[in-house]
């Protein structure tokens, strides 16, 4: 039984259809150089460098009228859709205090883990208001930049940056360092990319080595909640609720190295996750003794694996699940 | 001759009702009682006199009544007209003074006495209060077939008669009537106080009300039942000050008696409820809200004595059956078992209780029954201005 | 740079100062020529990184070993932190409690210690509520540690959480809290704001009971403290002194963190009140007119939520820790290089107006045995040498003192009103013949224990911090506070300050020295 609704909409698009083709009829006589030109056999037609993905030039949307555009973006519709998709609950913004007080606050390095394109938008909305405004997030180039209008709103409303993970370019590096000497706080993301299975990944250097080369301290974030939300390979987001942890800024030490500092950064990032689904004290107890649950997940594989991040969702924030509508069946 | 009458007019009783929300003046002038020529009542046979006017007091039941918030209640026990007045001294045809019980006893209504010596009170039956040769009445001031204090002169039964001396003077002979009430009403405290769980230490009653039947009910209950500790919630600071002479322990304002009582007590409060509190409470001012009160401050099986004289009240009383608490009413006087021992009537005690503690200091002001209007209004509001009795004089200016 | 306190001397061009009167302000002019004004110091700098400077702290403690050698795994653990009273008005989230206990409770982990247990050093004042222990600790701290039951509030009416640990060589006896007695290591929080605080003073009086209270919480040990302020003068600090040494020889080893704030006491809407008035721009006497003026205005509640909502600015200006009397000493050196202001001599008056806030109403009310207390008791004690005011003088104190009463904070209180005062206002009369029913009264240490009530002999305590004030001085006179009240508490009401000077007159004469202690901001009085 063909869906009613279906074959009315199918019937309206033939009406628009013809209605169309009727309104387009005289232009059908006109060719190139009102429509585009076709390509005589033989030649070479040399590739167009799309000003897309890695390359989308976001210069523009620093100029100030620009950032008055996004200030009033993030502060309205970001923060609504935040709170609609994600009710989250912030917490931690204590330990930047001092920070934050200061006449000038120093551009810093948010390093969260990533679970979720929702992330970008969250830590926009978590952000304390010291750094909000000035704040560029190194954004996936292949999501939020491979659509003219998609690239321009990620620019416009969120600060976005292109960062492609592939080929880890000279220049986005380049470019970021030059915006945090600039005093633009940077959102990366040291997994790299989300995670494709709920379980987290290994940090890759990128925060630790952008905070040794401009001096801008390192504050690690964790974000539970999102990949239950709008995972990876998930269609449409299902709205839940988040906990975005804050912790206490890390500086690179004299004569440290990248990787040292970097699974420094890794192990700030895991007893925040380890105090979001327990508490202060068990997480410092663990991390005293080495004991932190990895958010990496256990050894296992297959079903094992995928078990576990059941159990371990259901004591985080995606265990509460917002008040379901119950729906009683008619019984006439 | 001129005196003061109730007639039996629902219109006017309506009316003053309304009115008494307005002011006490407004309520008299638009009420039932009026200043008018009423016959002298005739002697009903033998053993009754003939009792001169010289003061009559104004009782919180008259005011009611004059006011027309008396209850439906007494409908069957009074007659119409009458003339009011309970509170009396005054003097016979050979010159003798007497102070007046006004409850028509068995002997004066014509019945034989329930028991040997008997006073005017007592007795389980009320029946001959509203049948026998004279008019239903409960008390003279309530009856037209003996007329009543309000006027220049009434009948009373040789029942109902205590002759006085010459060193009692007038003004405190007027309070012995409602003394004997109040004193009536501290002893029905006894009992309880006799059978309290911890004797070593004295027990609480608590008063509420310090207006004329509130500081006798303090006066009985410190001179005729031992062992008391008493609590006093008085509104005004001249009677604070009455309260203390006469005996009380404590004197406090009355949104502060459940703390005083708690203190005295030692106990908790659970929500408004003290978890203990007074062996007995005597209410003298009788509405919902102090019968309230009473409850919350007397300790489970204790006794709440009503003096006051509170008509249709709204109460909850879980606290009541939950605690066991008893709801004992008052009502004037009779023959007393004291805890000594003794067996007195309760007139005699008062007598004596007038005389020691000098009541005339209570009584504030006294009018001519022309003056009514005025001498009511000033009983309605005698507590905001300082007084605590207001008696009408009749006596003559060579007396 | 901030300027030192500053001696006023009044002439005809001084503006009127102001007073606080409650949840309020007037605006008094004082006589020229005979009347001067103290204003405290103003705020020193904050430390730039406080919790670098609370990490470096424990690290080297004076005379004792760094904090994380002193943890070892299987230990018994004591972190004891003020109260609520502590400190005035409010800081700002976070609070240096929270700081540094989760700074030792780090270093606890890390050294692998499991039996930690966090009390709230009460003594005999009420239990906090939830939000107050979440602000003080912080979420974290609260959210670890409450649900396990280890976040406690010392009880001194519990008998099997107490420890007798002996008495004095005058018979003073100690008992204290047991779980911190028992302990291999006693850490104790502390935020000095005034000099009065810290020291011995926070674990023998914070953690004791009432049997090892009374023994300096009476009225001889009060008059015989001159002041509270200054410890050496103090029999109040040397009977906690006496009790120390018994701490020290059979208690708990004890590693003592003491801070100090600067006096930086408003926040933004509220700075000029910490302002010379002939220092007021344009905007602080429109905000001071708005303030008046709307206060008035709205119902006494609202305009306590609004005052006691106010979160001060102050930070902390040092942090001392290690061995209890050489911490101190530091601690009191450092109050009092914010606090003290020279002052020459003493004057016939003292005036002062009393703010809406004290120790003891905290998110509550001031009632009027606290009026007393916060004038005659605090206020009358800031100094150091002799009292600003000259024996037999004049007390004037602002203050709405309405007969109101907390019910749930204050419950002993009312009773102290209604029954005790109208006996006696004599200290010393009061603590024969009431003080004990009233320390032993079930009902009131049923409060005590199971809600937010101060205990039933608190009320006590407060009137006899005021009896060295009462014993010194000549008359105590409310100006705008509630004629009937204020006669009760004992002393004259007056409607101005002018009917007040001239009430006055019977004790002082007609052209009496006036001196104006403009607090808070908090100060000390050094008078020579």
């Amino acid at each position: 039984m063909v869906d009613r609704n279906l074959q009315r909409a199918q019937r309206a698009a033939g009406v628009a259809e013809d209605a169309v083709r009727r309104a387009t009829m005289p232009l059908r006589n006109f060719g190139f150089p009102y429509r585009a030109p076709t390509v005589p056999r033989g030649v070479e037609v040399p590739p167009e460098v799309s000003g897309l993905g890695a390359h989308y030039d976001t210069e523009w949307a620093r100029r100030p009228l620009a950032s008055s555009v996004r200030t009033a973006m993030v502060e309205g519709p970001v923060r609504l859709a935040a709170r609609v998709l994600a009710s989250p609950e912030i917490v931690g913004t204590d330990r930047l205090a001092d920070l934050a007080a200061l006449e000038d606050p120093p551009a810093v390095i948010f390093a969260p883990n990533h679970h979720s394109h929702l992330d970008t938008g969250l830590m926009i909305r978590s952000v304390p208001s010291a750094w909000r405004h000035k704040l560029v997030v190194a954004a996936a180039a292949d999501y939020f930049f491979d659509k003219k209008w998609k690239a321009a709103l990620s620019a416009l409303s969120l600060n976005a940056i292109p960062i492609d993970r592939e080929l880890t370019g000279r220049k986005s590096s380049d470019l970021i360092k030059r915006l945090v000497d600039d005093g633009y706080s940077l959102v990366i993301y040291p997994e790299g990319g989300r995670s494709p299975d709920g379980w987290g990944q290994d940090f890759k250097g990128g925060a630790a080595y952008l905070s040794a080369r401009t001096g801008a301290p390192v504050v690690p974030v964790f974000i539970d909640g999102t990949g239950a939300i709008f995972g990876k390979g998930m269609k449409r987001p299902k709205p839940g609720r988040t906990r975005v942890v804050f912790g206490a800024p890390l500086r690179s030490e004299d004569g440290e190295s990248t990787r040292h500092f970097n699974s420094r950064i890794e192990a700030a990032v895991t007893t925040l996750g380890d105090e979001a689904i327990t508490d202060f004290w068990t997480a410092r107890q663990r991390a005293a003794t080495g004991t932190s649950p990895a958010l990496t997940g256990p050894d296992h594989t297959g079903w094992r694996r995928d078990w576990a991040l059941a159990e371990r969702r259901k004591l985080g924030t995606a265990g509460l699940r917002r008040r379901q509508q119950r729906r009683w069946p008619d019984l006439g | 001759m001129k005196a003061l009458r109730v007639s039996r007019s629902v219109r006017k009783l309506g009316m003053a009702r309304i009115a008494s929300a307005i002011s006490p003046v407004t309520a008299t002038k638009l009420g039932p009682l009026e200043f008018t020529s009423v016959d002298q009542p005739e002697l009903p046979g033998p053993g009754w006199h003939r009792v001169h006017t010289r003061l009559a007091g104004i009782c919180g039941s008259d005011l009611s009544l004059v006011e027309g918030h008396a209850s439906l209640y007494f409908e069957d026990w009074v007659s119409f007209p009458f003339v009011p007045g309970h509170e009396v001294v005054g003097e016979l045809d050979d010159g003798t003074r007497v102070i007046l019980e006004p409850v028509l006893g068995h002997e004066a209504r014509g019945f034989a006495p329930p028991f040997e010596g008997a006073a005017p009170g007592d007795g389980d039956d009320y029946a001959h209060l509203a049948t026998g040769p004279l008019e239903p009445g409960i008390q003279t001031g309530f009856c037209c077939s003996t007329g009543g204090g309000w006027a220049p002169e009434f009948v009373a039964h040789e029942s109902q008669l205590h002759r006085i001396d010459d060193d009692m003077p007038d003004e405190r002979a007027v309070l012995v009537e409602p003394f004997a009430g109040g004193i009536h009403a501290a002893l029905l405290a006894a009992p309880v106080v006799a059978a309290r769980q911890d004797p070593t230490h004295p027990a609480i009653v608590a008063v509420l009300g310090a207006g004329t039947m509130g500081l006798a009910a303090i006066a009985g209950l410190r001179r005729y039942v031992p062992d008391v500790r008493i609590i006093a919630g008085a509104r005004y600071p001249h009677q604070r000050q009455l309260a203390k002479e006469f005996g009380a322990d404590v004197v406090v304002a009355p949104d502060e008696l459940t703390r005083a009582v708690r203190r005295a007590a030692g106990c908790h409060m659970v929500g408004d409820h003290l978890s203990s509190g007074a062996h007995v409470t005597i209410d003298a001012v009788g509405t919902s809200a102090t019968v309230a009160d009473c409850l919350r401050i007397t300790r489970p099986r204790g006794r709440v004595v009503l003096l006051g004289m509170p008509a249709d009240v709204t109460l909850d009383l879980t606290g009541l059956w939950h605690r066991e608490t008893e709801l004992k009413g008052a009502y004037t006087y009779g023959t007393e078992h004291l805890p000594d021992g003794r067996t007195v009537r309760t007139f005699d005690l008062a007598i004596e209780t007038a005389n020691e503690l000098r009541a005339e200091r209570l009584l504030s002001a006294t009018y001519p029954l022309s003056d009514h209007v005025d001498a009511i209004a000033h009983a309605a509001t005698a507590g905001r201005r300082g007084a605590v009795k207001i008696a009408f004089d009749m006596r003559k200016e060579d007396t | 740079m901030p300027r030192p306190g500053f001696v006023l001397d009044v002439d005809k061009s001084t503006p009127p100062t102001l007073f606080w009167h409650g949840e309020g302000f007037r605006l008094e002019k004082l006589p020229p020529d005979r009347s001067r004004v103290i204003y405290a110091p103003e705020p020193h700098e904050a430390i730039d990184d406080i919790d670098g400077a609370i990490r470096a702290s424990l690290l080297n403690p004076i005379d004792m070993d760094p904090l994380p050698s002193l943890l070892f795994p299987g230990m018994k653990l004591t972190i004891a932190f003020d109260d609520v009273s502590l400190p005035l008005p409010k800081m700002r989230r976070p609070d240096l409690r929270q700081r540094i206990i989760e700074q030792v409770l780090t270093m606890a982990a890390d050294a692998g210690v499991d039996d930690v247990q966090l009390v709230a050093a009460l003594a005999l004042h009420r239990r906090m509520h939830e939000f107050e222990l979440r602000h003080a600790l912080g979420d974290r701290v609260y959210d670890a540690f409450e649900p396990r039951g280890l976040l406690t509030q010392h009880d001194a009416e519990d008998p099997d959480n107490l420890a007798f640990l002996g008495t004095t060589d005058q018979g003073e006896e100690i008992e204290i809290n047991k779980r911190a007695a028992e302990s291999d290591l006693l850490i104790y929080v502390n935020i000095n704001l005034v000099a009065m605080d810290g020291g011995w003073k926070s674990t023998a009086v914070g953690l004791a009971s009432y049997r090892s209270l009374r023994h300096h919480h009476n009225p001889t040990t009060m008059e015989a403290s001159h002041s509270f302020m200054d410890q050496h003068a103090s029999e109040l600090h040397k009977s906690t002194w006496r009790m120390g040494k018994v701490m020290r020889d059979h208690g708990p080893k004890v590693f003592q963190i003491e801070t100090t704030l600067n006096t930086d006491t408003f926040p933004q809407p509220f700075e000029f009140l910490s302002k010379r008035e002939w220092e007021w721009n344009a905007k602080d006497r429109a905000l001071f007119l708005g303030t008046a003026k709307s206060v008035a205005k709205l119902p006494a509640r609202t305009a306590r939520k609004i005052f006691q909502g106010i979160e001060a600015p102050h930070q902390m200006t040092s942090i001392q820790c290690g061995e209890v009397e050489a911490v101190h000493k530091v601690t009191t050196q450092n109050v009092y290089d914010q606090q003290l202001v020279e002052v020459e001599g003493q004057t016939d008056i003292l005036t002062m107006g009393i703010p809406y806030i004290c120790p003891y109403n905290v998110h509550s009310i001031m009632n009027p045995i606290l009026v007393m207390c916060t004038g005659l008791g605090y206020f009358f004690n800031l100094y150091r040498g002799k009292p600003l005011v000259r024996e037999g003088g004049v007390v004037i104190l602002t203050h709405p003192t309405t007969n109101e009463f907390h019910p749930v904070h204050h419950p002993s209180y009312i009773d102290f009103f209604e029954e005790v005062l109208a006996d006696t206002r004599d200290p010393h009369v009061m603590s024969q013949k009431w003080e004990k029913q009233y320390a032993e009264d079930d009902w009131y240490r049923h409060l005590y224990r199971t809600t937010n009530a101060y205990h039933g002999v608190h009320p006590f305590y407060m009137w006899y911090w005021g009896s060295h004030a009462m014993k010194h001085v000549g008359k105590v006179i409310i100006v705008g506070g509630d004629a009937a009240t204020v006669r009760k508490l004992g002393f004259t009401p007056a409607s101005t300050m002018n009917d007040a000077f001239e009430i006055a007159s019977d004790v002082v004469g007609r052209s009496p020295t006036i001196t104006h202690i403009k607090t808070p901001p908090l100060m000390i009085a050094d008078v020579k």
